[in-house]
């Protein structure tokens, strides 16, 4: 089984690096956001830090919405949906497979974004690599969990990816939220109890997404 | 048959009229009876309708996901209908409840809105279920929509505990739970219960709307084929 979760994550992958139409766009867009924000706000040092956070995962947010909605907009043409329904393995693994396809991307996009953001606002983020770590892991997480499942019923649906973002901003608040002040504290060099809380947070929406993704994207994509 | 049908249309306009006494006695109850607050004054009575319609806000949209997820398991339409009926209700109740407290926060806090935990959750709860409605009105075909809408309704549901527990697990500037008098709280409850029953009544009504609609569509679809 797990081979099989294996080709199909690498099937997205490799038609990603031979087209090359989904990563480059969303590198971009997530790098002229950070651009705009950087270069409008001329902040003293302070209050560069407790607004890095909200304008990382904001750029993260606009610009991971164009991968996100490509993982199932791209199934749509030349029949790609029903050549991989045929595939023998259940609608879960294929969540699954989208879903860790989707961190990847998020992950590859902030690692542009990061240190851009640290080059623009001169914010310590680096001070705390591991804890910075385990809040951009698990907000990647959280939005790709929300993200594909939304995807997929919007593909289902056949409708515009306008509507994946409509659906999917309300969802991901709480991920947002949690992330942009979890960032914070990390750029503020205070992480104490409120941190550790808004990790908790994010733990419990993750684990519940990835679970309710797994469980219902079944009747999402059935005919 | 005739006779069932008619005790049951009595039933149901006693179940409506006594539902609508309770409501109406409940609001003259928070307009006449309950104590005036010191600090806040008149403006205070908002909270007997904010925390009905907010109480019922959450128990529609939790009967939405419940309705959803019920339709998921035995695949009968009846149960999209509860759903939809719920959503519908639940959607008005949450918008009248960000603007009650809208106006009530005016008076308490200076401001018609704030980012305090709770009302960003609500909010956010809102958002969700406005996009369930739309989702709803954007697929034709019955089936897919009770799929669709049910997944929706039961990933949304999610929200319902942050908006309840919000209070206790971030500090921000709403209140918890209040200490209140004994009269005013008979209100609050009085109210709540009014609200309550009249609008389940409504829910109830508008699944049987929907499924009537449901029944004449297939009706006609049949004619039709025949016809044709």
């Amino acid at each position: 089984m797990y081979a099989k979760l294996w080709w199909l994550i690498q099937k997205d992958l490799v038609s990603e690096y031979r087209a090359r139409c989904v990563w480059p766009p969303m590198l971009v867009l997530g790098m002229a956001v950070a651009l705009v924000f950087s270069m409008q706000l001329e902040l003293l040092a302070e209050q560069k830090r407790q607004l890095v956070g909200s304008l990382l995962w904001l750029a993260t947010f606009f610009a991971g919405t164009i991968a996100i909605d490509r993982s199932f907009g791209a199934e749509r043409e030349d029949g790609c949906w029903e050549a991989l329904c045929l595939y023998p393995i259940a609608p879960s693994w294929v969540y699954l497979a989208k879903f860790l396809v989707n961190v990847v991307a998020l992950a590859a996009l902030q690692c542009v974004l990061i240190p851009l953001m640290v080059a623009f606002s001169d914010v310590p983020l680096f001070a705390h690599p591991g804890d910075l770590l385990v809040v951009v892991s698990l907000g990647n997480v959280g939005l790709a969990a929300v993200g594909t499942l939304l995807s997929g019923l919007v593909m289902s649906v056949g409708r515009s990816s306008s509507l994946l973002a409509l659906l999917a901003l309300p969802m991901v608040v709480p991920i947002l939220l949690a992330c942009s002040e979890a960032t914070r504290l990390v750029a503020q060099d205070t992480l104490d109890t409120a941190w550790w809380r808004w990790i908790q947070l994010l733990i419990v929406f993750d684990v519940l997404f990835i679970t309710l993704g797994m469980m219902l994207f079944g009747f999402v994509v059935e005919e | 048959m005739v006779k069932k049908a008619r005790n049951r249309a009595k039933g149901e306009v006693v179940a409506l009229v006594g539902a609508s006494l309770l409501l109406t006695a409940g609001l003259v109850a928070a307009c006449f009876v309950a104590p005036t607050e010191k600090t806040m004054g008149g403006v205070q009575r908002i909270m007997y309708l904010h925390v009905a319609v907010a109480w019922f806000a959450l128990m529609a949209f939790a009967g939405t996901a419940a309705g959803g997820a019920t339709y998921l398991v035995r695949r009968n339409l009846i149960w999209d209908a509860w759903a939809q009926a719920a959503a519908e209700l639940g959607w008005v109740c949450c918008s009248l409840m960000l603007l009650t407290g809208s106006l009530w926060a005016r008076k308490a806090w200076g401001t018609w809105w704030t980012w305090d935990p709770r009302l960003t959750a609500a909010f956010v709860l809102w958002g969700i279920y406005s996009g369930y409605l739309i989702v709803r009105s954007s697929v034709e075909e019955p089936h897919q929509r009770a799929r669709i809408s049910a997944v929706l309704a039961i990933v949304g549901v999610v929200d319902i505990p942050l908006v309840i527990l919000a209070t206790r697990w971030f500090r921000g500037i709403h209140p918890a739970a209040p200490q209140m008098e004994p009269s005013m709280r008979a209100v609050l409850l009085l109210c709540v219960a009014g609200l309550s029953a009249f609008l389940s009544l409504l829910v109830w009504q508008r699944q049987r709307q929907l499924d009537h609609e449901r029944l004449v569509g297939l009706l006609r679809a049949r004619v039709q084929d025949r016809v044709f």
